[in-house]
């Protein structure tokens, strides 16, 4: 199998070129930002946003700083104005049921047209019903009613009164009521003076009297009736007088709302019940509670309690909207969502009204469209199930959730619910959207359409240029220096680094935005009036090295030789792999030595990680495959008869992945042919069974973790790396790499295949089989099989040993 | 000042108190009128003797007002009832007439009730009563005892009804030119407050009555300043009178007993006006 060339310093590094943009500054770009790349996405949201279905809800998932935000906000934007306005709502007093406030819908801009007219109405009333009710005729009408009673109560008594007189009996003012007793000459007869009378007499004077008496009682029982049917009458008077002062006001509020039928009919229970509870406007300013009472500095009920009750409670005023409303809620808490009933502090005790309750975001977006961080709102306690529930339902209805869970026990208010239209959509990471989709069985029902975001975009010449016009467009709104297109062409090759990938473009626009502020930074502080492409370099170099702490101290650990990486000789089994390690945003790449041992054994090729469980499932099964491969390759018609052990050396954390596994194969193969490794190369890439070398993340981490403990060793043009060939495609190196490999200090190998590597580390070809199946003698396969047959041969030979034959 | 002093008209007031509100505003204005002319204030309670008769008749039963259920009369208890009353009566009197630091005197009587306050306080000059006490009626007019006193009384007799201060406010005098009409001047000027109107009510028919009314009215006021109205109402009719008086609103009204007025006009007049009067004698 020939050796693959080494890798052109061109194809380690996908340049742009800063002469295939035509601006000279970002200034000279409109500002405007395009949502590039993400055509599924916005495919997505078109649909979603386009069907006027139940559950055609959106969520947006993606990596954070993709944009979903301000590509869903963009869109909404530009298409809301197009829309319908939706109506106002309000919550008006509920008169039949008061534990209900009613809901009222009125047109765009009404509803703070009926409250103003309602406050306007109780505020005229104060001065003009009592103005009615002091009227002179009033006064006299009320006077005849109660003074009528009088007469008809006195003139009964009074009858009853003469009619005692005539049979010599007075009616007589008790403490407790009346009596009747026989008298002379106005004097009532003295109890000595009556014993003395006849006894028919006596008897005629008790039997008058128990005649009046009876006739007393009668009356009397009648004066209950009498005072209520006065009361009746007064009443009657205040109402028709009430009414007839009500009556022109109460008609220039309905003919303003008259086609409004809900409204009509609450102006209309609202003057019945001024009617009858006209008393509440005559004491202007008089408090409730007496002198000595505090008001309370926050009364809900403002002035005067009882007339609160014809407010109206503003909750939706779409009279400036223009178009649908597009509301993103920040904290999603379930009271911010759909809304909250208040409660006031009076006197030691909560109260609350119907002016009390406050909307939630659901109102305010109602008729339009909701933008909700999905992860902000499942941290809210009973947020995610609030929306739900509303969405399910299409209403919206208010629920205190202290009382819902009785942790306060006070008056509360059911308002009605609200009919709710609007489209909701989620912002989330793709974990969150799946993990819902599985596990919440209300979730697919609810949110039919996911815009999936890419995490990067197809590098061409128009990513270049949305691109660039990122760059201006965060220059502008940032009010930063404009970039020049060197610049720009820089950030380019950093987004394509940022993917990892050279061929396309990563898509977090909150990592290119940080990194246009920062190295406008670096601009505005060597005094530049436009951030230029060293700048840029030099904001790379700042990051790398504010990130290269740890790095720098494992490569001084590796030059002490506290961590033993060598890369001069040569050694058998033994070779330098390479892996990334991640620390937060940051990631970096490091040689570590790698070492193979065999021995006489029954086949099985021990992963010390595993073993000691400091290996992940991935490494095993990288081993696995291996040790499937040497199986298959090497002793296909004899038992594999040798116990290998493998080992990264010096690793105190974990191995996870399997990049090592060509690695550990090389090293294996250098350990049972007895072949040595030139330690001056590093090698990364997974093998399968076929002994095909497959593609690994992080290639660019770790050529040059490999790289740096090389230059600063001295290069002498014999270091280099062996990658998978698919990996070629991902290269976005350092440019001091691409200058290294241009002037020959340093090589890059695309590999294939196991014996394109093996030969490239030893110098020895490896060889290929011939129709026969034998090895051509001398190569790095051969040696191996060799090695291993004579293994075979030594354990079968222990084995007869064992067993008790006679040696021949 | 002394000599004034004891020119006055009126020493010293008995009021009637039986804890109506009547009777309260009595010996509100009663007070009210001690204070300014520094007269003594004499409280009579009187314990009916027909009550307690009729406590004392074998079959007595009370027919309870607000519930028209009878039930039995019982002289002891009514005993402890009317020394409550007695005692919330002298309770009253003190309260009053310590805040205006007033010289007073309380007597419980027992007996006829008008004929009692006659005589229960004989040195005071004038008997202070409500239009009606604690009547079985709820009549608007005067009551037995007010009658009584009206006719039999031989001091001056001020009757009271609520709602109506007797002096602070204005003051409505019926003047014929009869040395009656003097007096009830003469007295009028005395209990008049300094900010009181005297409306003067000249029932002559002559027609020079009002000037010298005028002459007289001078004389006795003597510089002290007091407003004044002279109205010439030549009638001698109580409907038309009580009419013009109500037309007029002024508070109490003073009438000398002895004018050229029949008695029955008299009568009728102070039964028909709702406003309190003072009889002078």
């Amino acid at each position: 199998m020939p050796v693959p060339e080494k890798l052109l310093p061109a194809q380690l590094f996908n340049r742009c070129d800063p002469g295939s943009f035509e601006f000279g500054t970002t200034a000279e770009l409109d500002g405007a930002t395009e949502i590039a790349g993400q055509q599924r996405a916005l495919e997505a949201i078109r649909l979603g946003m386009g069907i006027r279905h139940d559950g055609f809800n959106l969520f947006a998932l993606g990596p954070s700083g993709t944009g979903k935000e301000s590509t869903v906000r963009q869109f909404l934007n530009a298409i809301a104005p197009g829309r319908a306005r939706p109506d106002d709502w309000c919550y008006v007093y509920n008169f039949s049921k008061p534990r209900n406030p009613k809901a009222l819908r009125l047109p765009p801009g009404m509803a703070c047209r009926l409250s103003d007219d309602m406050d306007h109405l109780v505020e005229t009333l104060f001065s003009v019903m009592p103005a009615a009710f002091s009227s002179e005729e009033y006064q006299a009408r009320e006077k005849d009613i109660g003074e009528s009673l009088l007469e008809k109560q006195s003139s009964a008594i009074e009858t009853l009164e003469t009619d005692a007189r005539e049979h010599s009996i007075s009616l007589i003012r008790t403490p407790g009521g009346f009596a009747f007793a026989p008298v002379i000459e106005e004097k009532v007869i003295a109890p000595d003076d009556y014993m003395a009378m006849k006894k028919e007499e006596r008897d005629k004077i008790e039997k008058e009297i128990d005649r009046l008496r009876n006739s007393l009682q009668s009356i009397m029982a009648q004066f209950p009736k009498w005072q209520r049917e006065t009361a009746e009458k007064i009443k009657e008077l205040n109402r028709e007088v009430s009414a007839f002062t009500l009556k022109p006001l109460m008609e220039e509020i309905r003919t303003r709302y008259k086609d409004i039928e809900e409204v009509s009919r609450y102006i209309d229970e609202v003057e019945k019940d001024m009617i009858e509870n006209f008393g509440q406007f005559l004491e202007k300013d008089a408090p409730e509670d007496g002198p000595i009472m505090m008001p309370p500095p926050f009364s809900p009920a403002g002035r005067k309690r009882s007339v609160v009750r014809y407010r109206v409670n503003v909750m939706i005023d779409n009279g400036k909207l223009d178009g649908a409303p597009v509301i993103l809620e920040d904290k999603p808490a379930t009271q911010n969502l759909v809304g909250d009933i208040e409660h006031a502090a009076q006197m030691g005790t909560l109260i609350t009204d119907f002016t009390l309750i406050k909307p939630g975001a659901l109102h305010r977006a109602n008729g339009g469209y909701l933008i909700l961080d999905a992860r902000r709102l499942l941290l809210e306690p009973f947020a995610w199930e609030a929306l739900k529930k509303a969405l399910r339902t299409r209403q919206i209805r208010i629920e205190s959730l202290a009382q819902l869970y009785s942790l306060v026990s006070t008056i509360s208010l059911e308002p009605e619910p609200i009919p709710l239209d609007l489209k909701v959509v989620l912002l989330g990471e793709r974990r969150l959207y799946y993990m819902l989709s599985q596990y919440d069985p209300d979730f697919n029902e609810l949110f039919k359409i996911a815009a999936d975001f890419e995490n990067d975009m197809e590098r061409n010449p128009e990513t270049h240029l949305a691109y660039a016009h990122l760059v201006g467009s965060i220059a502008v709104r940032d009010k930063l220096l404009p970039f020049d297109r060197g610049a720009v062409a820089r950030i380019v090759e950093h987004g394509s680094r940022m993917a990892g990938d050279a061929t396309r473009l990563s898509s977090n626009l909150q990592a290119v935005r940080d990194l246009v502020h920062e190295a406008e930074y670096h601009a505005a502080q060597n005094g530049r009036t436009q951030v230029s492409a060293e700048d840029v370099e030099a904001m790379r170099e700042a990051q790398r090295y504010r990130a290269s702490r740890i790095q720098e101290r494992m490569r001084d650990a590796m030059m002490r030789g506290m961590i033993l990486i060598d890369t001069a000789s040569e050694q058998v089994g033994q070779i330098n792999g390479l892996s990334v390690y991640s620390l937060g945003e940051q990631s970096f790449g490091s040689p570590s030595r790698i070492t193979a041992r065999v021995r006489l054994g029954k086949g099985e090729v021990i992963d010390i990680e595993r073993e000691v469980e400091m290996g992940g499932p991935i490494h095993s099964k990288g081993v696995m495959i291996l040790s499937g491969f040497l199986g298959s390759r090497y002793a296909a018609e004899q038992p594999l008869s040798l116990s290998a052990t493998l080992v990264f050396e010096q690793s105190y954390g974990g191995v996870e992945g399997d990049s090592a596994s060509s690695t550990e194969l090389y090293a294996l193969l250098s350990a049972i042919s007895g072949i040595p490794i030139r330690q001056c190369l590093a090698v990364t890439g997974s093998v399968n069974q076929h002994g095909q070398v497959q593609a690994i993340g992080g290639v660019n981490e770790k050529i040059e973790g490999f790289f740096d403990l090389c230059s600063e060793r001295g290069l002498d043009g014999r270091h280099g790396v062996l990658i998978p060939a698919s990996n070629v495609r991902n290269l976005m190196l350092r440019q001091d790499i691409v200058k290294a490999v241009e002037s020959g200090l340093f090589s890059i190998w695309p590999v294939t295949h196991i014996d394109e590597g093996i030969e490239i580390l030893t110098g020895v070809p490896a060889g290929e089989a011939d129709a026969s199946g034998a090895w051509p003698v001398g190569t790095v396969n051969a040696k191996v099989f060799e090695r291993l047959k004579a293994m075979a041969e030594k354990l079968k030979a222990f084995a007869e040993k064992k067993n008790g034959e006679p040696e021949k | 000042m002394s000599s004034t002093m004891k020119n006055r008209i009126i020493q010293s007031i008995a009021v009637a108190i039986d804890c109506s509100p009547h009777s309260k505003a009595s010996l509100e204005a009663a007070a009210e009128m001690a204070a300014r002319l520094k007269a003594e204030l004499i409280g009579i309670f009187v314990e009916d003797i027909n009550l307690l008769r009729v406590a004392g008749l074998p079959f007595a039963e009370e027919v309870r007002l607000y519930s028209a259920t009878t039930t039995k009369l019982d002289v002891g208890e009514l005993e402890r009832l009317l020394r409550q009353q007695a005692k919330q009566a002298r309770e009253l009197l003190q309260r009053t007439a310590e805040a205006r630091t007033l010289r007073h005197t309380f007597r419980v009587l027992r007996g006829m009730v008008p004929e009692q306050l006659m005589q229960g306080a004989p040195e005071a000059d004038i008997l202070v009563l409500g239009r009606s006490g604690r009547s079985p009626s709820c009549r608007k007019g005067l009551g037995s005892t007010a009658r009584t006193a009206l006719s039999e009384c031989k001091m001056n007799v001020m009757l009271m009804r609520p709602g109506v201060t007797a002096s602070e406010g204005p003051l409505l005098l019926l003047y014929d030119g009869t040395e009656a009409a003097k007096r009830a001047l003469s007295t009028a000027l005395e209990i008049a407050g300094p900010t009181s109107t005297l409306h003067l009510l000249v029932t002559e028919a002559d027609l020079d009555a009002i000037e010298r009314c005028k002459e007289v009215t001078a004389a006795i006021v003597s510089g002290r300043a007091i407003e004044t109205e002279y109205y010439h109402l030549p009638f001698r009719d109580s409907r038309q009178l009580v009419s013009f008086i109500r037309m007029i609103d002024s508070g109490l009204v003073v009438i000398g007993e002895g004018m050229n007025l029949p008695p029955e006009t008299l009568r009728e007049l102070i039964d028909d006006i709702d406003y309190p009067v003072l009889l002078v004698r």
